[in-house]
């Protein structure tokens, strides 16, 4: 036991300078744009010019443009810098770069350490560069980024809409049911709590309709009370109609 | 007064022949005519725009899209008087319906005006329902309900039940059988007091809109029997839009 506790914290510190390379790398760059491009995981593909696909067991998902020719990776991210400041994120899958002589290219990056970057900018940004910051770390074939999702879900400093985005991928991901379940103590904004009554409901276990039935129950908002039942109302799940109908009879 | 069914369809052909002729004098020549009846004796309005208490405490509002008037529109004053029908009338067809009740203004010069019995205005608007293009049997629906007369919805359910009409009209006739159903059965006002009113409702819309093969037996079964008067209005309002032809025949069952 203690020798994993060792192993998990080496490797913690191994990303964490490994981070650290990533982000001294970006920092040294005043204006301009910084290029770089990592593995995509398994499933992720796009037209290099901003349509992504992905095909997973848990999701289908398509963004842009549905009739394009699906390329297998690279993740490729460009990072605008002004003034010794992260201005803007873009992401594309698949495809090359058309840089000019001012781009600093970083070259291919692991797809690990670019991911748990990624995230910890997406703390800063709002709008579409968060969007791609949080969507690029996501299509990375990177080890358990759950962690970083959490902490960014809860963090609130960020933009609501980066919260949000990043309850959606970790909805989305492998972590498990009943650690999503046990997030919803922690999401205080209605808009959160809102998303999270969908979020939940795309996971079609038994613990997310046990989940979604709780908040029905109990949420302090009658409004997210109601999502919750929207959402019930929507699954395959006998639990889920004979809850609502045991609403009718009580 | 009400007429048996059986009576209403004896005077058919008569109701059949005065509606023509009160079509024949309508149409006569394009431009606006207001056709003026009796109201039932609950409706209001500011003869203008809004029309409260049809059936239950029911609001509606058939004013231009701009309201011009002060304040909020159900500040409005509310006054029991005629209804006054506005029929659009091009090429010898009435091509728009807008309905008011109360005070009846000054018609300008060019719009013509007809005094109706509400029997009279009953049988004219009965047949714009039944055979009317699509948006004007629609229109005619409130016009017609709101005539004084026994019982609007023997028509309504024909007209629900009638394959030969557009969809929209029959759904638009399920729609206000639905009003009919609940102000029959005195819930038409019944409100969602409590949240567990409220989630009551909310539980009715969600189950309506399950797929149709489970939705639709779950809300007739809840229109005939819910516990709640909050949750069976509300499942008599989501039958009415499924535009189910059961539900006609449910309706009919709760009207009688």
């Amino acid at each position: 036991m203690r020798t994993l506790a060792w192993a998990a914290a080496a490797a913690l510190v191994a990303n964490q300078i490994a981070a650290q390379s990533l982000v001294s790398r970006v920092d040294a760059v005043r204006d301009g744009r910084v290029l770089m491009s990592f593995a995509a995981r398994p499933g992720v593909c796009g037209d290099g010019r901003g349509s992504v696909w992905i095909q997973s067991s848990r999701i289908t998902y398509a963004s842009g443009d549905r009739e394009f020719v699906c390329i297998t990776g690279p993740v490729r991210v460009a990072i605008g810098r002004a003034d010794k400041q992260t201005v803007s994120v873009r992401k594309w899958v698949g495809g090359r770069w058309s840089s000019d002589a001012s781009d600093v290219d970083l070259g291919t990056v692991q797809a690990s350490e670019a991911a748990h970057y990624l995230l910890g900018l997406a703390h800063a940004l709002a709008g579409n560069s968060a969007d791609d910051a949080v969507s690029a770390a996501v299509f990375a074939d990177a080890t358990d980024l759950s962690p970083d999702l959490t902490k960014l879900i809860r963090d609130d400093d960020a933009s609501l809409e980066t919260r949000k985005q990043a309850l959606f991928w970790l909805g989305e991901s492998d972590f498990p049911t009943a650690d999503l379940v046990r997030l919803r103590e922690s999401l205080k904004p209605f808009a959160l709590r809102e998303h999270y009554t969908f979020v939940l409901s795309q996971r079609h276990e038994d613990a997310a309709i046990d989940g979604l039935i709780e908040v029905a129950r109990n949420d302090p908002d009658s409004e997210i009370r109601r999502r919750a039942m929207f959402w019930l109302g929507q699954t395959k799940e006998a639990k889920a109609i004979n809850f609502l109908r045991d609403i009718l009879t009580r | 007064m009400r007429f048996p069914l059986g009576l209403s369809l004896l005077l058919a052909p008569a109701l059949s022949l005065s509606a023509q002729s009160v079509s024949e004098r309508v149409t006569s020549s394009d431009g606006l005519v207001q056709v003026i009846y009796p109201s039932r004796p609950t409706a209001c309005g500011d003869g203008q725009s809004t029309i409260s208490n049809v059936l239950g405490r029911s609001n509606y509002y058939s004013g231009n899209s701009e309201f011009s008037g002060h304040g909020r529109w159900f500040d409005r004053p509310c006054v029991h008087g005629p209804a006054r029908a506005v029929a659009t009338v091009v090429g010898r067809e009435v091509t728009r319906l807008r309905v008011y009740v109360g005070p009846v203004p000054t018609a300008s010069a060019e719009t013509r005006s007809m005094t109706l019995t509400a029997s009279e205005a009953a049988t004219w608007l009965g047949d714009l329902a039944s055979r009317g293009t699509g948006r004007v049997a629609s229109d005619a629906m409130l016009p017609l309900i709101l005539a004084d007369i026994p019982d609007p919805w023997p028509l309504l359910l024909r007209i629900a039940r009638d394959d030969n009409r557009p969809r929209e009209v029959r759904r638009n006739a399920l729609t206000w059988l639905a009003n009919g159903v609940t102000d029959h059965l005195g819930i038409a006002d019944s409100r969602d007091d409590s949240e567990d009113d409220e989630m009551r409702t909310q539980a009715v819309f969600v189950l309506s809109q399950r797929p149709r093969g489970e939705s639709v037996p779950e809300l007739i079964e809840l229109a005939r029997s819910a516990k709640h008067a909050s949750a069976r209005r509300s499942a008599i309002f989501w039958l009415g839009q499924t535009g189910d032809p059961r539900a006609a025949d449910v309706f009919a069952e709760l009207l009688r």
